[in-house]
Parts: C-alpha cells; sequence; structure tokens
C-alpha cells in the first residue's frame, strides 16, 4: 500500500511536473502566461498519431520501434516551431499587455482546437487512438509499474537535469536569467529578446508536447479535442502550487500533485469524477495558505 | 451683419463635421432600442432567435467587461456564473415549480452570492494566478456535477424546462411566442444595459478605474481595494447568471454540463473584443455584432464562400458551427494584435484628433473675421 503511493505518486508526479515547466519557463523568464501550453499539449500527441500512421508509408525500411522514436521526436519538433512561430506572430506584439495576451493565448487554444476538429471529422467529437509507446509492465518490489511511465519519468528528469544547466551553465541560459530580471536592461547589453523569447517558446511547446505524448501514451490511449483544459488545469496548478516563476517550485509541485492525486484514488475508490475538480481544492487551498505559491518570491511594491 | 450671418453658417457647419459623433449617448442608446424594438415587425420570426440570443450575449458580455475592462480583475471562466444562473433556475422549477418572475431574481440572487463564495478566495490573488484561477473553475465544478448526478442530472442534464412565458399568456402560440420571449430578453438587455452602465459612470465605477489603473495608489487614497474588486466581482457575478437564466428558459430549454463550456467564457470575450474593451456599451453592439455575422449572416445567407485559386477553388462552409468558431477566434487575435487598446477607445482618440486641427483652423478663422 505505502509503496504504491510512493512509487506511484512520483511517477505520475514527474510527468505533471513535466507538463507544468515550460509554463513556469515561460513565465518565470519572459513574464507571459502562456495559455497556449494547453493546445501544444494536444497538437503533440494528434501529430504523433498522425505520423506514426504515415511515417511507414514513406521509410518502409525502418522497423517499428525506430518509427515510434522517430515520430516522437519529429513530433515534438514540429509542434515547438509552431509554438515558436504563433509566440512571435502573436504575443511578441504584445509584451507587457498582461489582458491581452491572456485573451489572445485563449484564442490561440481555440484556433487550434477548431482546426483539429475541422481537419479530421467536421462537427463530431473527436477521439484518436495512439496506443501505447512502450506496452508491458514491470515490477519495483511488489509494485507493477507500467514501463511507459518509467520510461516518461526517465526521460522527464533527463529534460529537467538538460534545462537546469542550460539555464545555469551555458551562455544562453545567462541571457535567459538576465532577461528574468530586467528585460531593458539585458536589451542593453545585447541580449536579442525576440530571439531568446522564441527560443523559450520553442522549449516550452517541445515539453508541452513531450508531456502530452507520454500522457496520452500511458492513461487514456486517446487524444481528444478537449485535452488542452485538462492539460492546461493541471499546469496551472502544479505551477500555482510551486510558485509561479520557479522551475524547483514546478517540480515540487507537480510531486504533491501526484501524491495528492493517487491519495485520493486510493481513499475514495469510486471518487474517479471527482478527480477533475480537486485540483481546483488544491489550488485554493494553496492559495489561502500562501498566496504566492511555495517557491514563489513575494513581490512587493512594484 | 453678412459677417454674423456666415459666422452663423460656419458655426453650423463645424457642429455637423466634427461633433457628428457626439449626438448624446443616451439619444443614441434610445434609438438603437427603438430600432431594435422594431425588428420583429420587419423580420421573419422563425429567424429571430439569433436576436435574442444576442439580447443574451450583451448582458453576459457587459458584466464581463465590468470586471474585466473597467476594474481589471482578470476572469477566463465567466461560463461559471452563466452555469449557475441556468441550474439554479431549473432546480427551483424541478422542485418547486415556481414561476419566472420568482426564479429570475432568486438565481440573481444565487449568483451574487456564490460570485461572493468564489471572489473571497479568488481575489486574494491578481494577474495571472487569477486568471488561471478562474479558468479552472468551471472545469473544476464539472467535476462536482457529475459526482452528484442524482441532483444535477449528470452528462444529460436537467430534463426539458418550458418557456415560463407560456403560463402568463396561455393565448400565445408559435411564432407569437417567439416575438413575446424577444420583448422580454430585449427589455431585461436594456435594463440591466442602463443598470450596468451607471454603476461603471458612478463613483464606483470610478473606483473601479482606479484600481483598475494603479492598485497601489488607490489603496493609498484610502480606498478598501478588496471591497471594491469584491463588489465588481458580484455585480458581475449576478448578471452573468441573469444572462444564464434566461438562455436556459428561452434557447436551450434544457441545462446541463454544456453550460460550463470554455465556449461560454469565450463568447463575452469575443463580444467585447469586438465592441471595445472597458466601455460598457462596446460589448453590447458586439454582441449584436457577433450574433448577426455568427447566427444569421453565415448561417442563412451565405453559408459558403469559395476563393478561386487558379485552377480549382477553396470552399470555406462557414455554415459550419466549428469554422465559425475558428473565424471569430482568428478574428479576436487579429484585432487584439492591430488595436490593443480596444476598437472604441481608438476610434473615439483618432475623431479627437481630428477634432484637434479643426479647432486650431476654427480659432484662425475666427481671428481673421475678427480682424
Amino acid at each position: 500500500m505505502w509503496e504504491y503511493i510512493l512509487i506511484q505518486g512520483a511517477i505520475s508526479g514527474i510527468i505533471y511536473a513535466l507538463i507544468a515547466i515550460g509554463f513556469a519557463l515561460v513565465y518565470g523568464i519572459s513574464g507571459i502566461s502562456n495559455l497556449a501550453q494547453g493546445a501544444y499539449f494536444m497538437i503533440g500527441p494528434f501529430l504523433y498519431g498522425v505520423l506514426k500512421e504515415t511515417l511507414p508509408d514513406y521509410l518502409p525500411n525502418l522497423s517499428s520501434n525506430a518509427i515510434l522514436v522517430l515520430a516522437l521526436i519529429l513530433s515534438c519538433v514540429i509542434t515547438a516551431i509552431i509554438g515558436s512561430a504563433f509566440y512571435r506572430i502573436t504575443l511578441h506584439p504584445l509584451l507587457g499587455q498582461e489582458v491581452n495576451i491572456l485573451i489572445v493565448s485563449i484564442c490561440v487554444c481555440i484556433i487550434f482546437q477548431q482546426l483539429i476538429l475541422i481537419i479530421v471529422e467536421p462537427g463530431k467529437t473527436f477521439m484518436f487512438n495512439i496506443g501505447e509507446l512502450l506496452p508491458g509492465k514491470l515490477s519495483i518490489g511488489n509494485v507493477e509499474v507500467l514501463k511507459g511511465k518509467l520510461l516518461a519519468a526517465f526521460v522527464s528528469i533527463l529534460f529537467f537535469i538538460t534545462l537546469a544547466i542550460v539555464i545555469k551553465g551555458t551562455r544562453i541560459g545567462k541571457a535567459m536569467r538576465a532577461l528574468s530580471e530586467d528585460i531593458e536592461a539585458a536589451m542593453l547589453m545585447g541580449v536579442n529578446v525576440e530571439r531568446i523569447f522564441m527560443l523559450i517558446s520553442g522549449i516550452a511547446a517541445f515539453l508541452a508536447s513531450l508531456s502530452g505524448i507520454f500522457y496520452v501514451t500511458t492513461t487514456t490511449y486517446n487524444v481528444s479535442v478537449w485535452m488542452w483544459l485538462q492539460g492546461l488545469a493541471w499546469a496551472f496548478t502544479v505551477v500555482v502550487l510551486g510558485g509561479l516563476k520557479s522551475l524547483k517550485g514546478a517540480f515540487v509541485g507537480g510531486l504533491i500533485f501526484g501524491y495528492a492525486e493517487i491519495i485520493i484514488k486510493k481513499v475514495l475508490p469510486q471518487g474517479g469524477l471527482i478527480i477533475q475538480s480537486f485540483p481546483f481544492i488544491i489550488t485554493i487551498l494553496v492559495l489561502l495558505i500562501r498566496p504566492k505559491g511555495i517557491f514563489g518570491k513575494r513581490i512587493e511594491m512594484e | 451683419m453678412p459677417i454674423n450671418v456666415t459666422k452663423y453658417l460656419w458655426k453650423i457647419y463645424t457642429e455637423f463635421t466634427t461633433r457628428i459623433y457626439d449626438i448624446p449617448p443616451r439619444m443614441l442608446g434610445f434609438l438603437s432600442f427603438i430600432i431594435l424594438a422594431a425588428i420583429p415587425l420587419m423580420l421573419d420570426p422563425a429567424k429571430l432567435d439569433f436576436l435574442i440570443i444576442a439580447n443574451i450575449f450583451a448582458i453576459f458580455a457587459a458584466s464581463w467587461d465590468l470586471l474585466v475592462g473597467r476594474t481589471g480583475q482578470i476572469s477566463l471562466g465567466h461560463a461559471i456564473f452563466y452555469a449557475i444562473g441556468a441550474y439554479s433556475t431549473a432546480l427551483l422549477y424541478i422542485y418547486f415549480k415556481w414561476p419566472l418572475w420568482l426564479t429570475i431574481p432568486l438565481s440573481l440572487l444565487v449568483g451574487a452570492i456564490s460570485a461572493f463564495v468564489i471572489g473571497l478566495p479568488c481575489l486574494r490573488v491578481k494577474g495571472p494566478y487569477l486568471a488561471l484561477l478562474t479558468f479552472a473553475l468551471p472545469f473544476s465544478v464539472k467535476g462536482f456535477i457529475y459526482y452528484y448526478s442524482d441532483i444535477f442530472g449528470g452528462d444529460a442534464g436537467i430534463p426539458p424546462i418550458p418557456d415560463k412565458l407560456y403560463e402568463f399568456f396561455p393565448m400565445l402560440s408559435g411564432d407569437q411566442k417567439v416575438i413575446a420571449n424577444y420583448y422580454l430578453s430585449l427589455g431585461l438587455m436594456a435594463i440591466s444595459a442602463i443598470i450596468l452602465y451607471k454603476i461603471a459612470t458612478s463613483k464606483t465605477g470610478l473606483t473601479f478605474i482606479s484600481i483598475l489603473d494603479d492598485e497601489l495608489a488607490s489603496k493609498a487614497c484610502g480606498i478598501n481595494v478588496t471591497k471594491y474588486k469584491l463588489m465588481a466581482f458580484i455585480i458581475s457575478g449576478m448578471f452573468g447568471s441573469l444572462a444564464g437564466t434566461v438562455y436556459a428558459h428561452m434557447i436551450q430549454h434544457r441545462v446541463d454540463p454544456l453550460f460550463l463550456d470554455v465556449t461560454y467564457s469565450v463568447y463575452p470575450i469575443i463580444a467585447t473584443i469586438i465592441g471595445g474593451i472597458g466601455t460598457i456599451y462596446g460589448p453590447i453592439v458586439g454582441a449584436y455584432i457577433y450574433c448577426f455575422l455568427d447566427r444569421y449572416l453565415f448561417q442563412y445567407i451565405i453559408p459558403c464562400i469559395s476563393i478561386p485559386l487558379g485552377d480549382h477553388s477553396i470552399s470555406i462552409p462557414l455554415g459550419d458551427k466549428d469554422v465559425r468558431m475558428l473565424l471569430f477566434a482568428a478574428i479576436v487575435v487579429f484585432l487584439i494584435i492591430k488595436w490593443p487598446r480596444g476598437i472604441a477607445r481608438t476610434i473615439v482618440e483618432k475623431l479627437e484628433d481630428l477634432e484637434e486641427p479643426r479647432e486650431i483652423e476654427e480659432i484662425e478663422k475666427e481671428k481673421k473675421l475678427q480682424i
């Protein structure tokens, strides 16, 4: 029982952290609350499914596993390109206007949702089965874990470490940190704001689509047009739990969220439906106690 | 003497050319109300539905604008109030069978109370936190509706609630009922538009604007910011739930979790952005434009546009609901990028800019005349 909660909670928590970390990255560096992350959470698995079906026709020599990996990487990269292009077109002209950015990015989500609805099957609720990435189970101690989930957690941790190294150690990371401190001062020091922000949006879209693919291939196996809402709600909860500007906060928030979900599932066996509402309850509780999240810094007078 | 006449004529001319937009807003509102009231005489009653929806969306959008455009408290989940109004009226009908004149004020009350309950924790945070929280709200309430499906009817929703108007006027039938519905919704729209506009231009409204401009400065001036934010939230929630109530009775006749859908949070945004954010009359105009385009023009008049491209042509089926939603989302994005300060404000500023040089000319002309 306890081992089950410990292991399963950690694994799903890491996947939730992956959903949220892109959001925290974009908000922390550019101050943009980009709701379009939800759309990328949906586009990723959709592209993955499409590529998985079509790639074997063009590359008949590859084995099926190679096709899966290629589809995974390609779909994430395409989503990243879409993400940074959409950032440049829609959000960049509006830097610093909070209300407008929120409205525009929610409209971008609607645009993608309707596009997929129209392209695939006009006028119908859309479900798209993409199957499992890595079938089978593995037992750790006496707890059975899906192999796909383990892979997802492993890849997520790999990405967290890479991201931390990039931000702490490289020249681009230095520019990012400078931008999060003060945009104008960084511009004066010769940082190309447009390019860095586009890069960040691309990375965030990449992570969002990766998390979408991992989420779908380990739990529901179906891409639906409404899943961006769910992804967005999770990302919010995790990010608000940890504090909007903090990557460390997103990671810890994801873990808390994962454990809370597993415990609720164990305590309330028939409470599957109420799972939907508990992100909000957690968020309300956290905000009542600590309005800036766990790792958020309190901004005094601006 | 002739100089005086030319001066007078010149004055009339300038009045008409420069101040044409300066008709008193009360007059304009009254004129458009009369035009709207006369529409059922000209239009086929079977197609009147879109105007009823426009009336309802006008209330909804204006209530959103009071909260977001005037107070600066971003709500991306306004559908929650829409659904609260609809569900409360439906439950009151199912369990008590009360008439409409009792359920509408009661659901207003429920809307106000729930706005208070929601606003208390939500308004502790600001900016993106508030937006994220309000966005997640309808999505989370959906879980409760599914969980307590014996009360709320779950996915299927609460069984048909009839048009209560029918009880008042048993002699009405068919088309006449639609027309009566239209006038009732128009009346409600006019009343709530007047109330919202009065609130927005009163001292309370000025306080809202001061919170929008600078929260810290208004705090320093001794304004109880939390109280006024909560007040804006409650007023907005009240009118939002009124819109939901009327919509459930007149159009949908059935209350299901679709009322919590994200599209209902996006409708007031579309209407407000088309009309101009931050002006209470803008969203009302925007709601009419949006409903006219969405539910009448593209649905009945031009359901399909084909763009010729070389040999073959691309046809855009505007009759499809999803295509129209995509189109309007794209329009909103375009409008915001083009005019980030809102259309109404931009136009008014342009007109004022136009006016100023004329005034200088006027002064110079007057000087010449004096000489």
